[in-house]
């Protein structure tokens, strides 16, 4: 028997140069001594050979007969106009310059390079000197698919099921956001993709129109100190010492600083809205910040030492 | 000669990429087309052969005219396989991805030549709703970086010595010294760079937060030919200690935010035990102070002891001042 990219080979050949749809056993009769002669096992490698061209993104069409002597059979074709890759006449230097933010992007997979290679581009060998990690999940693909279709997903987050209008995904501190309009809860939410639990299944296109001037950035507060009940906008001030100082100023913004000491110490407002990010904040500068008011906030953080410190 | 043993989709999916390409060409050396598509000259050959095999009738071994001789690849009429397959979802996804994230590089021109190509792109794959559904703003990168990540990739670009003052946070003090940026690089919510430490003439990571202060020497570094780590992979590192915690559900980000060698099955209150690699004691004290009572060191016992020495150290200072 031929080898089985021999096979597959000529199998996507026939059926991209059929003038009408072929059913398992025309296939079989074209592909002459390529598929096992016995119905069982034939139905099975073709099965096979099937799922892999679609894997790789070969749109096989089928359509079960009605009526005539093959009536119930499944028929198979290919439509060229879907296979072919539009040319999307990027010019020379456009090429390039998304060969570079393929070799700039780091995902664990090949697909970038893939797709590349589709598009015409060869490979760069040489390091990039700045590139960026980007965490790869399966639900990535879909979720773009249905936001560009505008269809509606399904999926389980925190143990509730949820019916989500996808709006965007935006990637922000090493996660995937995924924001969308949450049916379940009838309002607009964020959720982490890879907190998604199971399969998302999508439904038809068209179902919802994107909110207008929507940005996925402020959509999504950058600071998590921030996000509190209600537009709670608390703040509290932390004096931290001047061997960090530098380094918190430039994280927090100069309009946040409230008073330099002679030693170097600053005095800085930081959003506390948050009291869980607030106090991981504080205590991830150890010995070298220290909480001055208000009163409340400054007995959490120490109770909180307390009960670490007693163990 | 080949590597690995390939599998039939994997040869194909070459195959279809490789095919428009040399119809296109007409006539191409094996080797660049073995270069170009990361296989080797047998690979491609072996592939190739294959090919010009396939076959319908009544055209057996017409389908694709294409043969080799004198290690250069010669394609006849072209018939099939003209045009690249469309790109699948997958392909899709990373490369637009991939798009919007260098647009958040340093040196990145949003009205440049990636602006023009991903705006094609985008229109492209906009599915049916088209490019007018703001598919442009559906998905997005924010690689939001610290003041001196420019500079410091404009140094790793042209090898220039910079003289840094860096604070280091398993030390807990800030050291003066010079290096030679050799790559930028964004992982997990943080900035750091590879670059070359005078002072011991190896490779070393920096956070870029971290790097108080920087100036040009004037000097040029040296091209090095040793291979830069792969971004975030440090902690392969087998020589570096290990701890195991037992961690509740609220402490979980610290498996999401930290390189984990292996994470348990959540238990009936959904604790799960987490073993991790240490990178110094003053990095594993400041996580055990930020998760207070939701984590426990199982082992070793020698790092039980760090998180309650570090809160106590804390405290003295609220002390001193009320």
């Amino acid at each position: 028997m031929a080898e089985r990219v021999e096979r597959l080979t000529n199998l996507l050949a026939l059926l991209l140069e059929t003038s009408e749809p072929l059913s398992l056993v025309e296939i079989a009769g074209e592909l002459r001594g390529q598929y096992p002669e016995k119905e069982s096992a034939r139905r099975g490698a073709f099965e096979r050979d099937k799922a892999a061209l679609r894997e790789m993104g070969v749109p096989i069409e089928q359509e079960v007969v009605v009526g005539g002597p093959y009536a119930g059979s499944t028929k198979y074709w290919i439509d060229r106009a879907r296979y072919e890759l539009d040319d999307l006449r990027l010019e020379p230097d456009e090429m390039r310059a998304l060969q570079v933010a393929v070799a700039a992007t780091r995902t664990g997979s090949d697909l970038g390079q893939e797709a590349m290679w589709k598009l015409g581009s060869g490979v760069i060998d040489r390091e990039p000197a700045v590139v960026a990690t980007m965490p790869s999940l399966p639900g990535l693909p879909l979720l773009r698919d249905a936001i560009a279709r505008r269809a509606t997903v399904e999926f389980v987050y925190r143990d509730v099921d949820r019916t989500v209008e996808p709006y965007g995904l935006l990637l922000r501190d090493g996660f995937w956001y995924l924001v969308g309009f949450d049916h379940t809860r009838g309002e607009r939410r964020t959720f982490r993709v890879d907190r998604i639990e199971g399969r998302i299944t999508m439904g038809d296109g068209e179902q919802f129109e994107h909110p207008d001037g929507l940005n996925l950035r402020t959509v999504l507060p950058d600071d998590p100190k921030m996000l509190g009940p209600d537009g709670d906008t608390a703040e509290a001030i932390v004096r931290v010492d001047a061997v960090r100082a530098p380094a918190v100023v430039r994280e927090l913004g100069a309009d946040r600083l409230v008073d330099t000491n002679p030693n170097g110490d600053v005095d800085v407002r930081v959003p506390c809205a948050n009291r869980e990010a607030f106090r991981s904040w504080v205590l991830g500068l150890m010995e070298h910040a220290e909480v001055r008011s208000p009163a409340d906030v400054r007995a959490d953080i120490v109770e909180w030492l307390e009960r670490e410190a007693a163990g | 000669m080949s590597r690995v043993h390939r599998g039939a989709e994997e040869r194909l999916r070459r195959l279809l990429v490789m095919l428009p390409w040399l119809m296109e060409r007409g006539e191409v050396p094996l080797a660049e087309v073995a270069e170009r598509f990361r296989l080797t000259e047998g690979e491609v050959a072996a592939d190739l052969e294959l090919v010009a095999m396939c076959g319908l009738p009544p055209f057996v071994d017409e389908l694709i005219d294409i043969f080799i001789d004198e290690g250069t690849v010669f394609v006849g009429v072209p018939r099939l396989f003209t045009r690249p397959l469309r790109l699948n979802s997958t392909e899709a996804f990373e490369l637009l991805a991939a798009g919007r994230a260098a647009m958040e590089l340093p040196g990145a021109d949003p009205a440049g030549p990636l602006g023009r190509g991903l705006a094609k792109l985008a229109a492209a794959l906009g599915g049916d709703a088209g490019a007018d559904s703001g598919f442009g703003e559906g998905l997005d990168v924010d690689l939001e970086r610290p003041e001196a990540t420019d500079r410091v990739a404009d140094a790793a670009r042209r090898l220039e010595r910079l003289r840094i003052t860096y604070w280091s946070a398993s030390r807990d003090e800030s050291t003066e010294r010079v290096i030679t940026p050799r790559q930028v690089y964004a992982d997990r919510g943080n900035w750091y760079v590879t670059a070359t430490d005078h002072r011991t003439e190896t490779l070393r990571t920096f956070r870029l937060d971290r790097i108080e202060s920087l100036e040009p020497t004037g000097e040029l570094g040296e091209p090095t030919d040793e291979p830069l780590p792969e971004p975030g992979q440090w902690f392969l590192d087998g020589g570096m200690p290990r701890v195991t915690l037992r961690l509740a559900p609220a402490a979980r980000w610290v498996i999401e935010t930290y390189p984990v060698d292996d994470v348990g099955e959540p238990d009936d209150d959904g604790w799960v035990i987490a073993r991790l690699p240490v990178a110094s004691d003053r990095w594993l004290e400041r996580v055990l102070v930020r998760l207070g009572d939701r984590a426990e060191v199982v082992e070793p016992a020698r790092l039980a002891e760090l998180g309650r020495a570090a809160a106590s150290r804390i405290l003295a200072r609220y002390r001193d001042a009320s």
